[in-house]
C-alpha cells in the first residue's frame, strides 16, 4: 500500500524505466519520420561551369604548373602608414614552431606584448578563425588550405611595400609562388621535403641507394614495430601513390586512390605499421627506426633529441629527386581579426629578415626558411647542420613547374583522400 | 506552500548542471551529425528543427560499421579491448577494494589516498611516464629481465594490443574500485555474520551475500569505467600508435580534426551513444533488480 506522503505522480525507478522504454519505442517509430527527412552524404560540388575543377569558395585550384592569382575580397592597406603600438599582438600557429625569443624581441621592438596561440592543424585553425573563437593578427597558413582563407575572408590582402625582404631575401621561385600570384596573400615561411629517415645503426639496406626507395617500408619485416609513417592522409597515400610510379599526388580518381590505400594495408603484416607526426624525436632517441619523415625532422631532432654518445652519422634523410617526391612549403598571412594591419605587414617582413629567420631555424625549429643567403654547403661548414645530413637541406631549384606539391583538392578530392586514411587508420581487412 | 517547493528546489542546481553541460551539448551533436557541412570552411552547420535532418550520415556510419564495412574490424575491436579490459579492472579492483574495506582497519584512509593518488595527475602526463617506462631499455623491461620473468626485453610499445589493455586497465581501474569500496563498505556485516552462523563457509557467505550486495558498486564502477573507454583515442596512439590497435574513438578524432566531413564523425558520436545509452539502460535495471534483493535480504 502507498504511504499517503507519497506523491503519486512521482518518478519512480519502474516508472523511469517504462517511460523510457516508451521513449525508446517513440525513437524508433520516429523511423519513418526520419526516412521522410533528407538523406545526403554529398560535400559541396566542386565544378564549375564548363567542367573544370574548382576548390573552396569556387576559387580555381593551383598547381606547380598552373599558376593561380588569387582575387583579393579588399584592397590592401595604403602605403606608408605607420605601426600601431600598445597592447597585444597574437600570433597563431602550430604549436612550438616559431622561436619564442624573437617573438619577444619583435614585441619589444614595437611596444607590443606578443601572444602565441598554438593550433592543431591550418584546417582547425581556420574554422576556429572563422567562429570567432580566436582573434590573432597573423597566422601560419599552407598552399593547400589558402584557398579556405581567401573565400572564407580569413586572411587580408598584402601590401608587399611594407615586405621588402619578400624581394631582397627569398628564394625566386617563392616571391610570386603558383599557389599565390603576386604574393598577394602570403609569404614563405619554411620549405621542406617528404622523404625517408632512418637509423643508420639499426636499418642494414642502403635505402638511398634502392631503386625505389619508397619500397623500404614493404621490405621492413626484420623491423617490426620500429617502422612509421607521416599521420597525415596527404602523405601516407601520396607516398603510396608515388612508390608505383604515379606522381599526380593531387589526384582526385578513386580507384587509384583506393589502391593506395589497400598497397598502405600491406604495411600491418609487414612490420605492424605506425603513424605519427613525432619523427623528429623518436628517430634521434632510437625508438623508430624506420620513418616517412619532413627534411627539417633529422636536422631539429641532430639538434634536440640525438642522445649524448650517439653520433650524428646515426641519422641518415633521403630526399626523392625534384619531380619524384613533394616539397613543401608554409606560410604566413595577415588574419582578418587583426586590428594592427601595419604591425602585422611588418611581423612578415621580420619573419622572413635573414638574421631573424636563420636565427629561426638554426636554433629553435630546425625547419628551413626558403632564404637565398642559406647553402647547404655552408650549413655543413658551419656545422649546424652533419655532412650525412645535407641531403636535408633544400635550394631554389628544388621548386619550379616540374616539381611535386600536395595542392588543395576540390571537396569531392578531399571527401576521397579522407575516407581512405580512415580505412587505412582502422587496420581491418589487410 | 513553502515545504511543498523546498525538496523540489534543492534538485534545481542539479537539473541546471545536466541542461547545460549534458542535454544541450548533446544536441549540438545531433544537430550537427544531422546537418550539413560549410561549402568553404567545412565547418558543420548543425540542422536544428529533427524535421529537416539529414540522415545521409548516419545511413553512412552504420554502412561503416556493418559486417564487411570499413569500419567493422576497429569497432569489434574496440567492443573486445574494452570488454577484456574491463574484466582485467574487475579481478584486479574487486580484491583491492574488497581488502580496503573489510581488511585495511585503520590504514583504509591511507590505502584510499593510494588509489586516488595517481588522478591528481592528468591522464596524458601518466600514459606519457609510462611510454618512457616501456621503452626497450626502460625500467619495466630492466625488472622484468633482471628477475627473469624475461630472457630478453620486450617491445612494448611496438604496437601490440596488449599494451593498450593494459594501458586502459592502469589508467581506469581507480574509477572502478572507488564505486566498489563504496558498495562494499556499506554491507552489513551482521548479514555475513547471519550466514556464517547458519552454517554457510567463507566461500558460500561470499558468493551468496557479499558479491550480491556489491552488484551495485560492480555494475555502476563498470558503467563508469567502459564509457570513456569506448570514446578513447590517446590511450592506442600513445602506447602503440599502430592501426591494427586503433580503437573507434580515433575515427571520432579524425573526421573532427578540420576535414570536409566532420558529420561523419558527429554521426558516429551518436552512434556510439546510442549503443551506450542500450548499456545504460541494462545498468539501471540491473541496480533497480539489485536494490530489490537486497530489499529481500534486509526484510529477512
Amino acid at each position: 500500500m502507498t504511504h499517503p506522503k507519497e506523491r503519486p505522480d512521482s518518478l519512480s525507478r519502474r516508472n523511469f524505466l517504462l517511460k523510457s522504454a516508451g521513449a525508446a519505442v517513440a525513437l524508433s517509430a520516429a523511423g519513418p519520420l526520419l526516412a521522410a527527412c533528407g538523406n545526403s552524404t554529398s560535400v559541396p560540388e566542386s565544378t564549375g561551369a564548363g567542367g573544370e575543377l574548382l576548390g573552396p569558395g569556387g576559387l580555381p585550384l593551383a598547381r606547380p604548373d598552373r599558376r593561380v592569382i588569387l582575387p583579393r575580397w579588399e584592397e590592401p592597406i595604403a602605403s606608408g602608414l605607420q605601426p600601431e603600438t600598445g597592447g597585444t599582438f597574437t600570433v597563431f600557429n602550430y604549436p612550438s614552431y616559431l622561436y619564442k625569443k624573437l617573438l619577444t624581441e619583435f614585441g619589444a621592438r614595437y611596444g607590443v606584448d606578443v601572444q602565441y596561440t598554438p593550433f592543431d592543424n591550418v584546417n582547425s585553425g581556420l574554422q576556429r578563425l572563422a567562429s570567432g573563437a580566436v582573434t590573432p593578427d597573423v597566422m601560419e597558413i599552407t598552399p593547400d588550405t589558402l584557398d579556405i582563407g581567401v573565400a572564407g575572408k580569413l586572411i587580408k590582402p598584402l601590401n608587399l611595400d611594407y615586405i621588402p625582404n619578400l624581394q631582397k631575401n627569398i628564394w625566386p621561385q617563392l616571391v610570386d609562388p603558383f599557389y599565390d600570384g603576386e604574393s598577394r596573400y602570403t609569404v614563405p615561411y619554411t620549405v621542406y621535403a617528404t622523404g625517408i629517415a632512418w637509423r643508420t645503426d639499426e636499418i642494414k639496406e642502403d635505402i638511398a641507394g634502392m631503386k625505389q626507395p619508397w619500397d623500404i617500408f614493404w621490405e621492413s619485416q626484420a623491423y617490426n614495430g620500429k617502422v612509421a609513417l607521416l599521420s597525415e592522409n596527404r602523405e601516407t597515400i601520396g607516398m603510396a601513390l608515388l612508390r608505383k610510379g604515379n606522381t599526380d599526388i593531387n589526384t582526385e580518381d578513386s580507384a587509384l586512390v583506393n589502391a593506395a590505400v589497400s598497397d598502405l594495408k600491406e604495411l600491418y603484416g609487414i612490420c605492424n605499421i605506425k603513424v605519427d607526426d613525432i619523427q623528429y624525436q623518436t628517430v634521434p632517441e632510437g625508438s623508430s627506426w624506420l620513418h616517412q619523415a619532413w627534411s627539417g625532422d633529422m636536422i631539429a631532432g641532430y639538434i634536440y633529441y640525438l642522445p649524448k654518445g650517439t653520433p650524428a652519422s646515426a641519422l641518415a634523410f633521403w630526399k626523392p629527386p625534384k619531380g619524384k617526391g613533394p616539397i613543401q612549403n608554409d606560410c604566413f598571412s595577415i588574419c582578418s581579426t587583426t586590428k594592427k594591419p601595419v604591425l602585422s605587414h611588418l611581423f612578415l617582413n621580420y619573419l622572413i629578415d635573414n638574421g631573424v629567420a636563420y636565427d629561426n631555424f638554426v636554433n629553435f625549429n630546425g625547419y628551413q626558411p626558403p632564404l637565398n643567403e642559406i647553402e647547404p654547403d655552408t650549413l655543413v661548414q658551419k656545422g649546424v647542420v652533419p655532412p650525412n645530413l645535407a641531403d636535408s637541406v633544400l635550394t631554389n631549384d628544388d621548386l619550379g613547374p616540374d616539381s611535386l606539391q600536395y595542392c588543395t583538392l576540390t571537396s569531392q578530392g578531399q571527401q576521397i583522400w579522407e575516407d581512405g586514411y580512415s580505412n587505412f587508420l582502422a587496420g581491418g581487412g589487410s | 506552500m513553502y515545504r511543498r517547493w523546498l525538496w523540489p528546489a534543492l534538485a534545481l542546481p542539479g537539473v541546471v548542471w545536466l541542461v547545460l553541460l549534458f542535454i544541450v551539448p548533446f544536441y549540438a551533436v545531433l544537430g550537427v551529425a544531422f546537418g550539413t557541412v560549410d561549402p568553404i570552411l567545412f565547418q558543420p552547420v548543425p540542422i536544428w528543427n529533427p524535421l529537416e535532418w539529414n540522415v545521409g550520415w548516419i545511413s553512412e556510419v552504420l554502412g561503416r560499421l556493418a559486417p564487411g564495412g570499413i569500419w567493422f574490424d576497429v569497432e569489434v575491436r574496440t567492443l573486445l579491448y574494452v570488454l577484456i579490459s574491463l574484466a582485467l579492472c574487475l579481478l584486479i579492483g574487486y580484491p583491492v577494494a574488497y581488502y580496503t574495506a573489510r581488511h585495511a582497519g585503520r590504514w583504509k584512509g591511507v590505502v584510499l589516498i593510494l588509489i586516488i593518488l595517481p588522478l591528481w595527475i592528468s591522464y596524458m602526463m601518466r600514459m606519457l611516464a609510462w611510454v618512457n617506462l616501456l621503452q626497450q631499455d626502460g625500467w619495466v623491461n630492466d625488472v622484468l629481465t633482471w628477475t627473469h620473468v624475461l630472457s630478453q626485453p620486450r617491445d612494448w610499445l611496438g604496437g601490440s594490443a596488449s599494451t593498450v589493455i593494459l594501458a586502459l586497465v592502469y589508467g581506469y581501474i581507480p574509477y572502478l574500485i572507488l564505486p566498489l569500496f563504496a558498495a562494499l563498505d556499506r554491507i552489513d556485516r551482521s548479514h555475513l555474520e547471519a550466514a556464517r552462523d547458519l552454517g554457510a563457509s567463507r566461500w558460500y557467505a561470499f558468493r551468496r551475500v557479499t558479491l550480491p550486495l556489491s552488484k551495485t558498486g560492480i555494475l555502476g564502477g563498470a558503467v563508469l569505467i567502459t564509457l570513456p573507454m569506448f570514446g578513447d583515442y590517446y590511450t592506442p596512439n600513445i602506447v602503440s600508435g599502430s592501426p591494427k590497435t586503433s580503437m573507434i574513438g580515433n575515427q571520432i578524432d579524425l573526421y573532427f580534426h578540420g576535414g570536409p566531413q566532420p558529420t561523419i564523425g558527429a554521426a558516429l558520436t551518436i552512434v556510439l551513444a546510442a549503443f551506450l545509452t542500450i548499456l545504460m539502460l541494462y545498468y539501471l535495471r540491473s541496480i533497480h533488480r539489485a536494490q530489490q534483493e537486497v530489499g529481500t535480504v534486509g526484510a529477512l
